[in-house]
């Protein structure tokens, strides 16, 4: 534990160090200030143009002849309808349980595999090391419609499991490369030492390399919940009942009817959809960057 | 009379107000209170039978049916369907569930559950695919056969949409007729009186609104999944064109009468005559344009006219304005194009039995009126008893919408639907030869382009 | 020392010391099994199946028969499939040395001191937490043909005239990178910042008493220190943004008349919708034996250079 806090400790000097001569105020604003300013500006602009559809009556929407920047009269009027004539909080509970779920699962799984691969010496441990990053190249359009297959057999759709059991073929595989790193760069003498303690090897790894590793596990976890989060084409094909769906399908499915986009839920529920993980990300964002750093660079 | 109310409220309201509603109800428990003789004298019932007896099964206690289908432009129409598929559960001691995606949606789940070899019990096959996916739809001609002796004749393109070889793989549901609507004022603003009724017509219509500088007639040219094919289509044929040979073997796309159809195409699209702005237009895109007053006449199913009419969603700003009107016709005759849905039991429900009898409960008159009439147009009967509801007499503006549906095709025609007529609609070709052709003003490549995309679709051996 | 034992057994964490599993081979491959279970399953099956469909003539519901290389044979005289494959490569190319660049400013600045900095970090994450559907929904109306924003900016603040974005083939495909530029810089951005900060500070000062500019500073010190992690980042996202379907799929589906079909677009209109799944799992695996080469260059590159 103390290994971790000492990293994320050592970012954080790193991060606030003062960058050379030449740092008049001027000098700043124009090579740091601004150029964050614009990447503001670019990132976010769609999120505002968001918040403002989902603000808009409908006829205001259609209304071309209007500076659409701007909002005349805001109404709550889509969120309103989302909360009552949609399913959302059903949508956004599933969601949430098929991401914290699989997540762990995946994380269980990697941490295992990681370790395995970058600590344990056997036969095959490099060739597994590299098949798991080529289960990336395996497009999702092609695997959808043999998975529904094996879905249907075991019993699962219109079930979450479904999906907690699917997602971690492309969770896995970036989780176990971090941790991979991550592992590799716990130095040996540690592990060794507990061996000639007398802990057994497992003992080891738990007591010693994983929570060493935690914050590569943090940030693997974040990698993985965005990404399970985000999904969408299983989703759609695996769950049926509108009270089962996930946020990406729940709306697109039954915010687009026939002839007609109701933009203003649709933009709504992007960002229902997206605050609240941004937030809780906010908070975890310095053990993110810390925990990509030991394992990223020893990829 | 239960004329158009514009009731208060956002967004969609039903047809009826609350008197009449309690009205209408009234009615319908005072007929169900009347019990079954009364109801199979009239030829209806929760257990339906016919003259036949056994035809139409009886629905199996206990059993669980889904049905999967596209949700409606009119959600009122799916409010009904769940309604009266809650009808049926409680009267028969079932349980039938109605699943709604999106169009584009229905698709890839379709063929999902097709491949998996599971999944719904019902699925709403648009246009031709119980042709495509022939090895998962159940038999169902005995059932056909039951509704044909109590409805009437089946309309032309349901029926070649359903029938696969001499069996029935579906039975016809429905269809979301595509006509014009127009905005009259723009149109006198013009100086024009009458809409046009030849695609000649449509051209110089579309240059007098240029000329008097008034908003154009807009089409899609886009991979929009209804609009751009109900209106593509039907120019190509009109002009003579057609995609194959009426036995589905030999592409006969390069004709002088398939370049007469690009032709005027080429040359009102140049012109202005006719929009260049929809080039990326979805299903959506002209309602928006219209409802916005950008353009003043569209090729659509009756939604922009549902949503002006019969909601406050656009505070009716349009509705006075609003009128439809038929399809053209061409050198070549008129024919039309619709979207067209069928209901397939598939092969691996276990509850088959279930599954039709709701499919025929759907189907019997009072039911499918009411359901039409919850649709306020947008929808239209394939079976000949079923043409009409109260709602085409009380609102006569919805009468184009009646209109095309006897001279409805289906792409490929004359071909029957295949698999190779489904991918060929698919892959937007005929759709995109128009736009190829539109964007760079050279016809007999873009004939040849969809030529060989053809050739490849129909003359390349499975 | 010597209550170290007698600290771990009395710890009984993880029960008695099984004999086998202090073995590094039998351990090793306990601890894959729960990965390998997962994977074999829910991947490699369908992958060989997905590789067994690319060889036959399958269409949905008909499981067809054998035919060899036919469908890629066939897919050689598609030309909306030869455009797909074109439109794959430029729209990944350009958009991954997009993402980098940008990506690799962005950790720059974010490596910097300025108030506010953690909500920022988290703000500029956003286009990669939001679901993908909803965030290109967002740019589609975004670039809509009638209400595009953009469109209104340009042509009331800029004076310059409305372009149909999404209606001709170069602004289209322009469009796709953008917001898929726009998605991945997060991505990108964060890795690099994490990378930055384990370069030791000490290696710029030394440079700066020895006179070297920053840009100097930039080529010698930084970019050889990120080469680890700019290699295994860029791996990644040019093996997703190949795969990419989600995106195109919204924002363009083909449009104008089946130009801006990626590989992936393409196979789900030729198989999934149109049905010829065997010639649509043959265009999806068009790619993989290149990406594999790819792949396999990238990660022996980085094994030597450690």
């Amino acid at each position: 534990m103390a290994a971790s806090r000492a990293l994320i400790r050592r970012s954080q000097r790193y991060g606030k160090q003062k960058h050379e001569i030449g740092d008049t105020l001027l000098g700043r604003w124009f090579r740091v200030y601004i150029p964050v300013l614009i990447f503001i500006f670019i990132t976010l602009f769609p999120f505002y143009w968001m918040a403002i559809t989902s603000i808009k009556s409908d006829s205001e929407l259609l209304d071309h002849t209007r500076n659409p920047m701007f909002v005349i009269q805001p109404t709550l009027q889509h969120y309103q309808a989302l909360f009552t004539r949609t399913n959302f909080l059903h949508w956004t509970l599933n969601t949430a349980i098929v991401a914290v779920v699989s997540t762990s699962l995946s994380l269980f799984c990697s941490i295992l595999a990681g370790y395995s691969l970058a600590r344990l010496r056997y036969r095959g441990a490099n060739a597994i090391g590299w098949g798991v990053f080529i289960t990336y190249l395996v497009p999702p359009t092609l695997l959808f419609l043999p998975l529904a297959l094996v879905i249907n057999q075991l019993h699962l759709t219109n079930n979450l499991w479904s999906l907690i059991l699917t997602y971690p073929t492309f969770l896995i595989p970036f989780c176990t490369w971090l941790l991979m790193g991550y592992f590799r760069g716990i130095p040996r003498e540690l592990e060794e030492a507990a061996l000639v303690d007398g802990a057994t090897r497992l003992q080891a790894m738990v007591r010693i390399a994983i929570p060493l590793a935690l914050p590569g596990i943090l940030s693997a976890g974040m990698f993985a919940f965005t990404l399970s989060w985000n999904e969408f084409l299983y989703s759609l094909i695996f769950m049926s009942d509108t009270a089962m769906k996930t946020i990406p399908v729940g709306v697109t499915s039954e915010l687009i009817r026939g002839d007609e986009f109701f933009w203003g839920q649709l933009m709504a529920a992007a960002l229902l959809g997206s605050i609240p993980v941004a937030l809780l990300y906010s908070f975890f964002v310095d053990y993110f960057v810390a925990g990509m750093t030991a394992g990223a660079v020893k990829g | 009379m239960s004329g158009r109310k514009k009731v208060q409220g956002s967004g969609w309201t039903p047809l009826w107000d609350r008197r009449e509603f309690l009205k209408q109800a009234g009615v319908a428990a005072g007929s169900l209170a009347l019990g079954p003789a009364l109801l199979e004298a009239c030829g209806g019932s929760s257990n339906p039978t016919t003259a036949n007896g056994a035809a139409i099964p009886k629905p199996r206690a206990g059993a669980k049916v889904q049905l999967l289908q596209w949700n409606s432009f009119v959600p009122a129409a799916d409010d009904e369907i769940r309604r009266q598929a809650a009808e049926f559960s409680t009267a028969n001691n079932v349980t039938v569930t109605i699943q709604t995606v999106t169009g584009d949606q229905l698709q890839p789940k379709t063929a999902a559950a097709v491949e998996a070899g599971s999944g719904p019990d019902i699925i709403q096959m648009q246009y031709g695919w119980p042709h495509l996916y022939d090895t998962a739809c159940m038999d169902v001609s005995d059932l056909m056969g039951a509704l044909k002796s109590q409805l009437g004749t089946v309309n032309q393109v349901n029926d070649a949409f359903s029938k696969v070889g001499s069996k029935y793989l579906a039975i016809p549901y429905c269809q979301v007729p595509n006509a014009w609507s127009y905005r009259t004022d723009l149109w006198q603003a013009a100086g024009l009186s009458n809409y046009f009724t030849t695609w000649d017509e449509l051209a110089a219509d579309g240059k007098q609104l240029k000329d008097k500088g008034q908003p154009p007639i807009a089409v899609s040219l886009g991979h929009a999944y209804g609009d751009a094919i109900t209106m593509w289509y039907p120019v190509l044929w009109d002009f003579g064109g057609r995609e194959v040979s009426a036995d589905g073997k030999k592409v006969t796309i390069n004709s002088k009468e398939t370049l007469a159809a690009v032709t005027w195409a080429i040359n009102t699209w140049k012109a202005g005559y006719i929009s260049q702005n929809t080039l990326s237009w979805l299903d959506p895109d002209n309602n928006q344009a219209y409802h916005s007053g950008l353009i003043t006449a569209t090729l659509n199913g009756a939604s922009i006219y549902i949503k002006e009419t019969y909601t406050t969603a656009t505070n009716h700003k349009y509705a006075p304005v609003t009128n439809n009107a038929p399809m053209p016709k061409g050198p070549s005759g008129l024919e039309t194009l619709n979207l067209v849905f069928n209901h397939a039991v598939m092969k691996w429900t276990q509850e088959a039995d279930t599954a039709k009898a709701f499919i025929a409960y759907l189907m019997q008159q009072d039911n499918y009126t009411k359901w039409l009439n919850a649709s306020v147009g947008y929808n239209a009967g394939p079976f000949q008893k079923l043409a009409s509801a109260d709602i085409f007499n009380t609102d006569k503006k919805l009468k184009p919408f009646q209109d095309v549906v006897a001279t409805g095709k289906w792409p490929g025609w004359p071909a029957q639907p295949s698999k190779a007529t489904a991918q060929s609609q698919v892959q937007f070709v005929i759709v995109d030869m128009f736009a190829k052709a539109c964007t760079s003003g050279d016809a007999k490549s873009a004939i040849a382009d969809a030529e060989q995309k053809l050739k490849r679709i129909y003359e390349t051996p499975a | 020392m010597g209550t170290a034992i007698s600290t771990w057994r009395s710890k009984g964490l993880l029960g008695p010391r099984i004999r086998i599993l202090e073995h590094e081979a039998p351990l090793g491959y306990l601890l894959l099994a729960p990965m390998l279970l997962l994977l074999v399953t829910f991947l490699a099956y369908p992958f060989l199946f997905g590789i067994w469909l690319s060889v036959t003539n399958a269409q949905i519901g008909d499981n067809g028969h054998f035919v060899g290389l036919g469908n890629y044979v066939f897919e050689r005289g598609d030309t909306v499939f030869l455009q797909s494959f074109a439109n794959t490569m430029y729209y990944t190319v350009v958009t991954t040395i997009a993402k980098l660049s940008l990506g690799l400013v962005m950790a720059l600045l974010l490596n910097q001191v300025f108030p506010a900095q953690r909500f920022v970090r988290a703000a500029l994450l956003l286009p990669f937490i939001i679901p993908s559907v909803l965030s290109t929904l967002a740019w589609r109306w975004m670039f809509d043909p009638t209400f595009s924003v953009v469109n209104w900016v340009s042509v009331h603040y800029l004076h310059l005239p409305a372009v149909n974005w999404l209606g001709t083939t170069n602004t289209a495909l322009a469009s796709m990178m953008v917001v898929n530029t726009w998605r991945g810089i997060p991505f990108f951005g964060i890795s690099f910042l994490a990378g930055l900060q384990t370069i030791p500070v000490e290696l710029y000062e030394a440079a700066r008493v020895d006179g070297a500019t920053r840009l100097q500073q930039f080529r010698t010190i930084t970019l050889p220190m990120l080469r680890p992690i700019l290699a295994v980042v860029l791996l990644l996202s040019t093996i997703l943004t190949f795969g990419d379907f989600t995106l195109p799929y919204v924002l363009t589906n083909c449009a104008p008349y089946n130009s801006t079909c990626v590989l992936s677009t393409w196979a789900f209109q030729i198989g999934v919708n149109g049905g010829y799944i065997g010639i649509g799992a043959a265009i999806s695996l068009v790619l993989f034996p290149l990406l594999t080469v790819i792949v396999a260059g990238v990660l022996i590159g980085l094994r030597s250079e450690n």
